[in-house]
């Protein structure tokens, strides 16, 4: 997960018991990592469940994993989207906003499955100039 | 002379079911014949036998309740099942309208870009006009019943004004919603979001008329003495179905109008 998180102690670490948050559980970065990449590897999942998924993950404040757009990819090729496969990369590169090193970083970890896959960015298409 | 030994309701034989049903084939052959071959005949002889069927089976239904007593307890019972089995049936239409919307606007496809609002659509901003329009019903729905109250309390005078100004509010809001739609910034064929837009709130927008010119029967009846303070089941209904019709426009602004710009 991208997001940035700095602890700084200026106390000493306050025992659980003393905590102030809910007591709701909370999920650990790899365990969000986990879900979202099993969401998308559902060997049948369908057209719906592709798009419902990844507006529900975009809405998140977070740019996902590569392991998280792996598995969407191959769910886009599953269901023959070529379309919505490189519409991802088009979201992800939006969610980074001003953090310009995040999306070549991911087209980086992503690019044997692009080239397995047969995806091409859009900056390959000409389609990042508007 | 002739008495019945039971407290229900035999009707008198009546032509209006089958001009209604005559009604129903001239309309939809009507509507057939208009697409293919640009006549209006079929289509408009249909609603005029609707009307003429509406106005006189409504009409005999009073003179049968309201003049010749035919409304006992077990009868009004019947008539209030069949008032909430039809709202029932009302609220199943619209949740196929919702079940279209959300299908589409939380799975948006490529085509629209993959977002919801689609790309290219400008939204109506939901704390203009949409949000005068759920404060005008939600009054309307405090005027109804402030009329309610004032017909079971006998306040004539009470009963005609708050009524006249639900009917009011109801126009207002037709009014409003006129304007919205002709100032849109996208039309019915903009994609699904305004197949989904107008569809929904065309049908709920009809509605709207349908209970003001239901509640405006209502209006012309308790001017005319029709209602007592215990039987008033007509009025009841009126404002059964005006509730309906306002809740419905919650579940509207909030999913279509707030949530989906």
């Amino acid at each position: 997960m991208q997001a940035s998180t700095e602890t700084v102690f200026l106390y000493p670490p306050t025992p659980l018991s003393a905590r102030c948050y809910s007591h709701a559980k909370v999920e650990t970065d790899e365990e969000f990592d986990a879900r979202w990449v099993t969401y998308f590897s559902k060997p049948d999942i369908d057209a719906w469940e592709l798009k419902k998924g990844m507006n529900t993950l975009i809405g998140y404040d977070l740019v996902p994993e590569p392991k998280i757009l792996d598995s969407a990819l191959r769910a886009c090729r599953r269901l023959n989207d070529l379309a919505s496969a490189i519409r991802i990369l088009e979201a992800v590169k939006d969610k980074s906003g001003p953090h310009k090193d995040i999306y070549p970083y991911l087209i980086q970890e992503l690019q044997p499955t692009l080239t397995e896959l047969g995806i091409s960015t859009p900056e390959d298409l000409g389609m990042d100039i508007l | 002379m002739a008495h019945q030994a039971h407290a229900y309701h035999m009707v008198d034989p009546s032509p209006w079911p089958l001009t209604g049903a005559i009604a129903a084939l001239l309309l939809t052959s009507g509507t057939a014949v208009w697409f293919h071959f640009h006549s209006l005949t079929l289509l408009t002889m249909g609603n005029i036998l609707l009307l003429l069927t509406m106005y006189q089976w409504w009409r005999d239904i009073i003179r049968e309740g309201t003049f010749q007593g035919h409304h006992t307890p077990p009868v009004q019972k019947g008539l209030r099942y069949g008032m909430i089995l039809f709202i029932t049936s009302e609220v199943f239409f619209f949740l196929g309208f919702f079940w279209a919307f959300y299908h589409s606007s939380l799975a948006p496809t490529p085509e629209l870009g993959g977002c919801w609002p689609p790309t290219g659509i400008i939204t109506l901003d939901p704390f203009e006009v949409p949000l005068l329009n759920t404060a005008v019903l939600l009054a309307s729905g405090v005027t109804v019943t402030w009329a309610h109250h004032s017909i079971m309390e006998g306040e004539r005078k009470q009963a005609i004004q708050s009524l006249t100004l639900t009917i009011l509010l109801g126009f207002y809001f037709t009014f409003l919603q006129g304007m919205e739609y002709y100032e849109a910034p996208f039309t019915i064929a903009d994609g699904v979001y305004g197949s989904t837009f107008f569809v929904a709130t065309g049908f709920h927008g009809l509605h709207v008329i349908i209970g003001s010119t239901f509640l405006a029967v209502c209006l012309l009846r308790q001017v005319q003495y029709h209602f007592t303070s215990e039987h008033h089941f007509g009025f009841e209904a009126a404002a059964w179905y005006w509730h309906f019709v306002d809740v419905v426009w919650l579940f509207l602004y909030v999913s279509i109008y707030w949530w989906g710009s």
